[in-house]
């Protein structure tokens, strides 16, 4: 268990490259074995993770370049556990439910260098190596949709690249600015995460400090008005892409917040609170109304995508346990439901070679197990009760009530902009008569297709049902935070502002 | 009594989920039957649940935790007590009734399996709705019953109108949702509990505002769920469900889980009780307007869907106006006769092929008489005939706004139950007297199976006799919720009975007395008032118009000349500035020595002038 | 009486001339020529200076500016002599393999 962050990160790379000297006919087996091995590891370190300590466990730390503060430095907390666990169970879907012959090794051995760049951000403590990682995983997702994807592929990949990339350049010198404040504050270097912690920075260098980190991750989430990228990678990425574009690399973007922007700059994030806030809700609405005007169903989901993580940064602001919880939850239940809702499009895009909902209707009847599980994707996405999305939802809005409730009920306007455009999405795709000679031959889910898309909706019922286990061990760490946020509070108004999200009742 | 709780809750999820198992064959019988004895099995267990809190009181449990983060943590708990204990004995009896009607009612259905799986699925939401101990264990129930709805409304997907009015209900009850959710939030950052018994005993220490705030919330909720005004486009299309379906969930028992709603936070609203008159104002309104609606409709289901919705109407007077229990005495005894109506309605559809316009029927009473005694008796006791049950409900809530003194309230009422009894007995004179319209379409009709009457029975002889229970029930009823006490002169009741009963029986002397002789004349439905009440006062048109077109033009706009035209655009624009910068500057790099050196000197002489000025700023 | 501002005239002066030759010429050989003339203009500077301040380290400067240029000019000279045996023309016009 010493080393087992290590081998997390570093197995799929070996791994993967190893597998140039499989042969072609068995890497997917191969890539599949791999990224199952992957996602019991991680299962392993769930077991092993104490869920009574906070803080950051299974350390590891390494000098890499001592004199200026840079070292090999892993941790995991309660908040990094599950998208960890995340990244790893969602490779090993896509890569069960991949259908791509073309290039297929390469494609299986770019997907597990992937997935080491994203659990290597989930896990790292040092800064700069969080910003090799963060970076490092544009290259293969580049790769994806360049090479596997559709007909506009080339311009959607650099798009998605050109624009993620500049944004992190921003955060890259905040990064450096931090480490220059960190030693000026100390005399010494230091790029380790649990360092900086314990620096209160000046307010000032903190509000610029925010907006640079905010850039870098508002692109990857991504934030009104930087989301433009995601409808053109979504669009022309395969279904693999799309499924880990989807699932997980987004959540880089609000792990970001909660692990940076929050606990280094709380004063900043409280002053800044309310604009972040008019962003969320204007992401809520404008994305749901564009998904409904959208005559693509993927793009329907790439923008639901947009208006969902809208909520989750919203969550992340309400400064208080239920609100943090509950956004990092629905980080997860966002990664499971749209992932399974990409890989639902792939099933259908495989068999039509067109993802236009006008080209279908009727599917209900052609393929009713099809039908089923989309529909019960679409309905823990509308975040209804007892699935996966509704205490996600539920906990986020529910915290940021507090701040504000009016923003909160513009955006909870989303639970009923997003039946709409769902709701509307399903009908046109599934309800009515078989119109199309095409549709009418279509065969059911296959046994591939089912192995991929059980165990998602298993997840969506039973997380939704009992989600505890999760929340406990989330709450421990954000309510560590919240503590250490308090603390390096340097201004009455934040002290004020974390002290009443964190208490019930009083007056509003 | 655990186990039975735990029985009379899981069995129809139970029922759901087994018959899920065979969804996509085609019939089989044992489904339905299998689903009808669960669902039978769940109702013997609420009523050992009925006797057993009649004789113990109610009771309490925790099955286990489900959601907790920060400071906020809520189990799945369920209680029976006087009120869920009512609620569940009156679902699973419907339900029951329902699931074995259905039996024969979807013999044909290719989907047979599939209709079984989900309305048990939504006697098990219904189950979670009134059982639940909690706010948020009851908005699980609120939305799995709109789920249910929204599947069971769709149920024949490849109609289009069905799957259109299946997401129209699901999308106005997520509206409605909304609000109940932010009463929700509300509740619990003053209270810190969602737990029934916490907030109620915090509720009189805030402030008016808030717990006025949260009463309004949560209205909004109700309103969704009863298909009050202005959301009540959806009950009437939801018409477009199989009958079993409107009968159990549109008439029965769904629609009125708002109204058990306002009974349950009864201890909230009886704190602001202007809010609650609010509600009852709202609630005649609905009354009046809807049976209004009903006059000149000659849809046969949405006829009663109306009723429905008025109906609804008078609960939420009583409810609004802190009857607690004649509310839920309205509610249970409509449950009766309006799941019996439909079902007669579904015999009906089936005799006529599924024709619906009662224009086009009459005179089957030669043919199917044990439906038109069924669905005549419904009807008298929809229109509160003594000893019907409606009678003793309905005028106990005329009673109550006399007895409140909302004299405008009682006046709406009291014209509503004329409109009542006219508008049932124009739907039972047209469709079971009069001429043989059906002739004419080469329809013979013939009545359904003996089990399905046998079936029908049981809400037959509750619509007679349920009313004398009254006495008991509000016995029983009383001990969890506030009484209420009428102190009109017991002349003035006498007399007050006698002008409704009066105007009852003249609503149906004046419907028999017309349809006997052929009805109105044709240029009745030229007259403008009428055409304002067959398009159900153009709402529908209306929210076409201003809310669903110009959004969706609204939404193109925003995808097509906001989202494309500005926001990636400027991005792009961004992009190409640097992209056609380096095309111009490449020019630079002519390759010519001579070009370089002059580019050399521009730059030392750009970098000298900057020294000298630095210089002299210096 | 001859004082530093004169000299420092005809540096500005020669340095200006090598300047122009270098952006106007397009034979190498002129091209060489301007160059010669840039530095001595400079060389001109710095011993005028050195004498000024009595410092030698002027001095020694521009000794070692002869001493580059005068490599400078043999190595130059020699690959001029190489391209104009392969390309007939020392035109710096015809010299655009650089082309971006």
């Amino acid at each position: 268990m010493e080393h087992i962050l290590s081998l997390l990160v570093f197995f799929p790379a070996m791994a993967g490259l190893l597998g140039f000297l499989v042969v072609k006919e068995s890497i997917r087996a191969y890539g599949i074995c791999v990224s199952a091995i992957e996602f019991v590891l991680s299962l392993i370190l769930w077991m092993g993770f104490d869920t009574s300590n906070p803080g950051y466990q299974f350390v590891e730390f390494f000098p890499f370049v001592p004199s200026y503060g840079m070292n090999y430095y892993l941790g995991v907390d309660g908040i990094s556990l599950f998208l960890i666990i995340l990244s790893t169970f969602i490779t090993m879907i896509a890569l069960i439910g991949l259908s791509i012959e073309k290039e297929i090794k390469n494609l299986v051995i770019t997907v597990l260098f992937l997935e080491m760049t994203m659990v290597g951000v989930f896990v790292i403590l040092d800064v700069v190596w969080f910003y090799a990682f963060w970076e490092l995983s544009l290259i293969p997702m580049l790769y994806i949709i360049g090479a596997w994807g559709s007909a506009n592929r080339m311009y959607a990949a650099i798009k998605f690249f050109l624009y993620t990339f500049s944004g992190s350049v921003l955060m890259l010198v905040g990064i450096l600015y931090m480490g220059y404040l960190y030693h000026d504050a100390t005399g010494i270097w230091s790029f380790a995460l649990p360092d900086w912690y314990a620096l209160q920075v000046p307010f000032d260098a903190q509000l610029w400090l925010f907006g640079a980190f905010f850039i870098g991750f508002a692109i990857k989430v991504p934030m009104f008005p930087f989301h433009t990228w995601l409808p053109y990678a979504h669009g022309q990425a395969p279904t693999i892409g799309s499924v880990i574009l989807a699932a997980v690399l987004l959540k880089m973007g609000s792990y970001g917040f909660v692990r940076f922007s929050l606990p280094l700059f709380p004063d900043a994030s409280v002053y800044f609170l309310i604009p972040v806030a008019i962003i969320c809700v204007i992401m809520v609405i404008y994305a749901a109304m564009i998904a409904y005007a959208q005559e693509d169903m993927k793009q329907v989901i790439a923008y639901s995508s947009i208006s969902h993580m809208g909520i989750v940064i919203l969550g992340t602001f309400a400064m208080n346990g239920e609100g943090i919880t509950g956004s990092i939850f629905l980080m997860l239940s966002h990664g499971i439901v749209s992932g399974a809702l990409f890989m639902l499009v792939g099933v259908i895009y495989d068999r039509r070679h067109t993802k236009m909902m006008k080209d279908f209707g009727g599917l209900a009847s052609v393929m009713p197990n099809f039908a089923t599980i989309y529909g019960i994707m679409l309905m823990a996405s509308v975040g209804l009760p007892l699935t996966v999305g509704f205490v996600g939802e539920f906990l986020s809005l529910a915290g940021f009530y507090r701040i504000n409730w009016v923003m909160t009920l513009l955006a909870g306007t989303g639970i009923i902009l997003g039946a709409v455009y769902m709701l509307v999405l399903y009908k046109k795709s599934f309800f009515g008569e078989v119109v199309h000679v095409e549709n009418k031959t279509l065969k059911d889910l296959n046994a591939k297709e089912l192995s991929a898309l059980i165990p998602l909706v298993a997840l969506v019922a039973i997380l939704g049902v009992y989600p505890k286990p999760i929340l406990t061990t989330i709450d421990a760490s954000v309510e560590k935070m919240l503590v250490l946020m308090d603390q390096k509070a340097l201004q009455d108004t934040t002290k004020e502002l974390l002290m009443k999200a964190n208490t019930i009742g009083g007056n509003h | 009594m655990e186990n039975y709780l735990y029985t009379a809750l899981f069995a129809p999820l139970a029922s759901s989920l087994f018959v899920a198992l065979f969804a996509a064959r085609p019939k089989m019988l044992f489904t339905g039957i299998v689903a009808s004895l669960l669902i039978a099995v769940s109702m013997i267990c609420s009523f050992v649940l009925l006797v057993d809190v009649n004789t113990y009181g109610p009771l309490h449990v925790t099955m286990m935790d489900w959601i907790a983060a920060g400071n906020l943590e809520i189990p799945f708990g369920f209680v029976v007590d006087e009120v869920s204990v009512i609620m569940m004995v009156t679902v699973t009896l419907v339900s029951t009734i329902v699931h074995i009607y259905s039996i024969g009612y979807m013999d044909h259905d290719k989907s047979f399996n599939r209709f079984f799986s989900y309305l048990s699925a939504f006697v098990f939401s219904m189950m979670i709705l009134v059982m639940s101990d909690n706010f948020v264990g009851l908005f699980i129930g609120w939305e799995g019953v709109g789920l249910c709805s929204w599947l069971l409304i769709g149920f024949w997907y490849h109609k289009h109108s069905a799957s259109w009015a299946a997401n129209e209900a699901f999308i106005m009850n997520r509206i409605a949702d909304l609000g109940m959710l932010m009463g929700l939030f509300l509740i619990y950052w003053n209270v810190g509990s969602f737990q029934y018994d916490d907030v109620f005993a915090a509720a009189p220490e805030l402030p008016v505002g808030i717990v006025v705030t949260i009463g309004i919330f949560l209205f909004i909720g109700a309103m969704g769920k009863s298909a009050q005004f202005p959301l009540h486009t959806w009950l009437a299309d939801a018409m477009e469900g199989p009958t079993p379906v409107s009968a159990l969930i549109h008439a029965a028992t769904m629609v009125t889980a708002g109204v058990y709603l306002v009974i349950r936070a009864g201890e909230l609203y009886s704190l602001i009780p202007h809010v609650g008159f609010a509600i009852a104002s709202l609630g005649a309104f609905v009354a009046v307007f809807a049976a209004s609606m009903a006059l000149v409709n000659n849809d046969l289901k949405r006829i009663i869907a109306y009723s429905t919705l008025s109906q609804l109407g008078y609960m939420f007077v009583a409810a609004g106006l802190g009857a607690y229990w004649i509310a839920l005495f309205h509610l249970m005894t409509h449950a009766f006769f309006k799941s019996l109506l439909f079902l007669g309605a579904g015999n009906v559809m089936h005799a006529m092929h599924d024709e619906l316009n009662i224009k086009k029927m009459g005179g089957l009473y030669g043919s199917m008489k044990a439906t038109a005694i069924l669905m005549s008796v419904a009807s008298v006791a929809l229109a509160g005939i003594y000893p019907f049950a409606g009678f003793f409900s309905k005028d106990k809530i005329l009673e109550v706004a006399f007895n409140e003194g909302a004299y405008g309230l009682w006046l709406a009422l009291f014209i509503g139950a004329g409109l009542t009894a006219f508008y049932s007995f124009r739907l039972v004179m047209l469709v079971f007297f009069g001429e043989k319209e059906h002739v004419k379409y080469g329809i013979h009709p013939h009545d359904a199976q003996p089990f399905v009457i046998y079936a029908l029975l049981p809400l037959g002889l509750l619509a007679i006799v349920a009313g004398f229970f009254e006495p008991t029930f509000e016995a029983f009823v009383t001990r969890l919720v506030s009484e209420y006490h009428i102190h009109i002169p017991h002349a003035t009741e006498y007399l007050l009975i006698a002008a409704t009963l009066g105007i009852a029986l003249s609503g149906i002397g004046f419907a028999v007395y017309k349809y006997k002789r052929g009805g109105f004349s044709k240029s009745l439905e030229e007259k403008a008032c009428y055409r304002l009440l067959s398009n159900q006062y153009y709402i529908p048109k209306l929210y076409e118009r201003c809310i669903m077109q110009p959004f969706t033009v609204l939404s193109k706009f925003v995808w097509q000349k906001i989202d494309m035209k500005v926001v990636d655009f400027t991005v792009d624009i961004i992009a190409k500035c640097i992209y056609s910068s380096g095309q111009e500057a490449r020019k630079i790099q002519s390759g010519n020595l001579s070009d370089m050196l002059r580019w050399m000197i521009v730059g030392m002489l750009v970098l000298l002038a900057f020294a000298i000025i630095y210089s002299a700023m210096m | 009486m001859i004082g530093l501002t004169h000299y420092l005239v005809l540096t500005g002066i020669l340095f200006s001339i090598g300047l122009v030759g270098v952006m106007r010429r397009t034979n190498l050989l002129m091209l060489f020529f301007s160059t010669e003339i840039l530095l001595n203009a400079v060389n001109i500077g710095f011993v005028a200076v050195s004498k000024f301040y009595g410092d030698l380290s002027g001095q020694m400067f521009a000794f070692f500016i002869i001493a580059v240029a005068a490599s400078e000019v043999a190595v130059g000279l020699g690959l001029l002599i190489l391209w104009y045996k392969r390309n007939g023309s020392v035109d710096l016009n015809s010299l655009q393999m650089m082309r971006g």
